[in-house]
């Protein structure tokens, strides 16, 4: 623990350089979904929030931020403020097209949790993570020691784990009440607003599947199956999506099932969720390989939906993930 | 006596073992499918829940005999070989020398099969015991347990360390579940794995071990009596390792069938190994195939390592076992 202490006058100076121009500047950049509306009024700092638990300060707007996991990095990249991370980590998957000149900027500091040092060396004012255990002593450093040095830190509330703070069930509300948040934190309100106006537009527009269909979410393990359960977004985007969740009644966001249960329920149609270390044919491989799965009838027709696995975490995609999904039933048939 | 009533329990184990799980099937309905499979009738089942019965239960109950009867065999053979009560695959390294194996076969791609592989790594991990206890001065009871400490810590950190190194993403989930012991994959193929080390190396065993009764008092002693000492223990070390490496690379490293199973059979029968190691065998098979029963049905529709539920029986029950003969330990 050496290095924080060795730091501290260092960060503490950089903070409060930081906090300096960040009050100097109105922010900086205008976000493309922002554009259409009228210029932004600042916000105002400091701002305090509750998050998982953990009292938040940010005593201006963030402007060296490191993010952790795909959803955090997408969720600034929408929020027009791809220029202000400077370094990534863990990235789940490549972004969707439409931030890829934007993210193909933002250096990759780790392909795994970055560990606490590597992450102070880039002096973030701010480290933004999907997931809570990417704030502890073998990776990013925990929240109150990261505040020490004067760095902010912030997790999707929709991952928060403690009863008090995980969303049960996650709803599309508590996703845009993040986007709306994050966009408070970081000073762009006017530019989450526009998201969230823009996100709910498209949610509204979608048509969710009429055809009571059940469904596996089908997310790693060939042994004991991982799957999407009854609180989290998974369960979000098949309610949209108009399908039933066979593993709903596991009150989790995901949890590990077993191939009985499965067979047992025989699903209509199995999600299955696409990652570079698990892809999504790999998942069809191992279905049609074990006998007793290859005979359910959503593997004997094929009728599989797909989902890259950033977008099946809650953040900024799942109304278009929701949308894709919707899009890919109405190319099954089936009574 | 016991033999026979074992061997019945053993049926009727595999035989209500078959009935249970998350889906509700009656047990009318799963015997008439699994006799079905055996050549009789008509499976009442539709082609799924037909399944349910004859790919996923079936053949992970008989793994399940066959890897806890694996396992108990090799317990008693090492209990015997070293003189000392605590020794078993798992305490020895065998374990973690065979997990090694087989991690890095299923992680790094090393194209060789997953047995010969975990086989391997037990054999490895077995003589690096034996050596260093040899070297320590001897392979006196204690002297070997802490050898096979080193030796076990020394294979969980590379398996750590290949896992922390290749698994991306939330594939750490499945190799975890490798580590504490798991049933849940178990096909057909596993059985053929299993079944096929009990026929081929555990019944030889088996019917070798019978030797192992000279070696309870000492080298010398077993000298006397007319065996070849180095020769037979080590024939019987390293198809310990054989045996124990088949069972790994089929279930993962489970613990505590091969430490306290002999000695509950001991307590009972005593310690004729003619006797202790058929027996031994059968207790091995029915606690796990109940441990597993219990890991899949437990938090339906959830599973659990298997590997956990046969640490909280056993640890327990090791300490019972530990002060009603601690004389002996």
């Amino acid at each position: 623990m050496s290095l924080p202490t060795r730091l501290l006058p260092l960060a503490a100076a950089a903070a409060c350089a930081l906090a300096l121009v960040g009050c100097a500047n109105s922010p900086g950049i205008s976000p493309e979904p922002a554009a259409s509306v009228a210029p932004s009024a600042a916000t105002d700092y400091p701002v305090s929030v509750d998050n998982c638990g953990f009292d938040l300060n940010v005593a201006a707007a963030p402007e060296r931020i490191v993010t952790i996991k795909s959803t955090s990095t997408e969720t600034l990249l929408a929020l027009g403020l791809g220029d202000r991370i400077i370094g990534e980590a863990f990235p789940d998957g490549p972004v969707p097209d439409q931030w890829a000149d934007d993210a193909a900027a933002i250096p990759v500091i780790s392909d795994f949790a970055p560990s606490q040092e590597a992450v102070l060396a880039l002096e973030p004012d701010f480290v933004y993570g999907g997931w809570e255990s990417n704030f502890t002593p073998e990776t990013a450093g925990e929240r109150a020691a990261l505040r020490d040095l004067g760095i902010g830190s912030y997790v999707s509330p929709a991952a928060c784990k403690d009863d008090a703070y995980q969303p049960d069930p996650l709803t599309f509300d508590v996703v845009f009440d993040e986007i709306t948040e994050a966009g408070h934190l970081f000073g762009v309100d006017n530019a989450a607003a526009a998201l969230v106006a823009e996100q709910r537009g498209d949610l509204a527009g979608i048509s969710a599947d009429t055809r009571g269909l059940s469904v596996l979410w089908y997310s790693s393990g060939t042994d004991i199956p991982y799957v999407g359960a009854g609180i989290g977004a998974p369960q979000m985007m098949m309610d949209a999506a108009g399908l039933t969740n066979i593993a709903a009644e596991v009150q989790d966001t995901w949890t590990s099932f077993s191939w009985e249960a499965v067979v047992d329920a025989d699903p209509d149609v199995i999600v299955l969720v696409d990652a570079s270390w698990n892809t999504a044919d790999s998942k069809i491989a191992a279905l049609e390989a074990n006998p007793a799965t290859a005979n359910l009838s959503a593997v004997q027709d094929g009728r599989y939906l797909r989902i890259p696995f950033a977008a099946g975490e809650a953040g900024v995609r799942n109304v278009a993930a929701t949308a894709s999904l919707v899009e890919q039933l109405s190319a099954i048939g089936l009574d | 006596m016991w033999g026979g009533l074992l061997v019945v329990g053993l049926v009727a184990s595999i035989t209500f073992a078959v009935t249970l799980g998350p889906a509700e099937i009656s047990a009318g309905e799963v015997w008439a499918s699994v006799l079905h499979h055996l050549g009789i009738g008509e499976s009442p089942l539709s082609l799924l829940r037909d399944g349910i019965v004859w790919q996923l239960r079936m053949p992970r109950v008989l793994t399940a005999a066959a890897v806890g009867a694996g396992l108990a065999i090799a317990g008693a053979v090492m209990q015997a070989l070293t003189r000392n009560s605590l020794a078993d695959p798992y305490l020895l390294g065998l374990s973690s020398g065979a997990s090694l194996g087989a991690v890095s076969v299923l992680l790094l791609g090393v194209t060789i099969l997953l047995p010969i592989a975990a086989f391997g790594g037990a054999l490895v991990a077995l003589v690096l015991t034996l050596l260093i206890a040899s070297a320590a001065g001897g392979l006196t009871p204690s002297r070997t347990v802490l050898a096979g400490v080193a030796v076990s810590s020394l294979g969980a950190a590379l398996t750590s360390f290949v896992i922390f190194w290749t698994a991306k993403g939330d594939s750490y989930r499945e190799i975890l579940n490798w580590l504490l012991g798991s049933l849940a994959g178990a096909g057909w193929s596993a059985v053929a794995i299993s079944c096929g080390a009990i026929a081929l190396v555990g019944i030889p065993i088996m019917i070798a071990g019978r030797s192992l009764d000279a070696f309870a008092f000492g080298d010398t002693a077993a000298a006397a009596l007319g065996i070849s000492v180095g020769r037979t223990r080590w024939t019987l070390l390293v198809a310990t390792a054989l045996l124990t490496g088949a069972m790994v690379s089929v279930s993962g490293s489970i613990g505590f069938v091969g430490l306290v199973l002999p000695h509950a059979v001991r307590l009972v029968v005593g310690s004729r190994h003619r006797v202790l190691l058929p027996l031994s065998a059968l207790v091995g098979a029915i606690f796990l195939i109940w441990s597993d029963t219990l890991a899949r049905t437990l938090f339906d529709p959830r599973e659990m390592p298997v590997g956990i539920i046969t640490a909280v029986i056993g640890a327990p029950l090791f300490v019972l076992l530990l002060t009603r003969k601690s004389t002996r330990v």
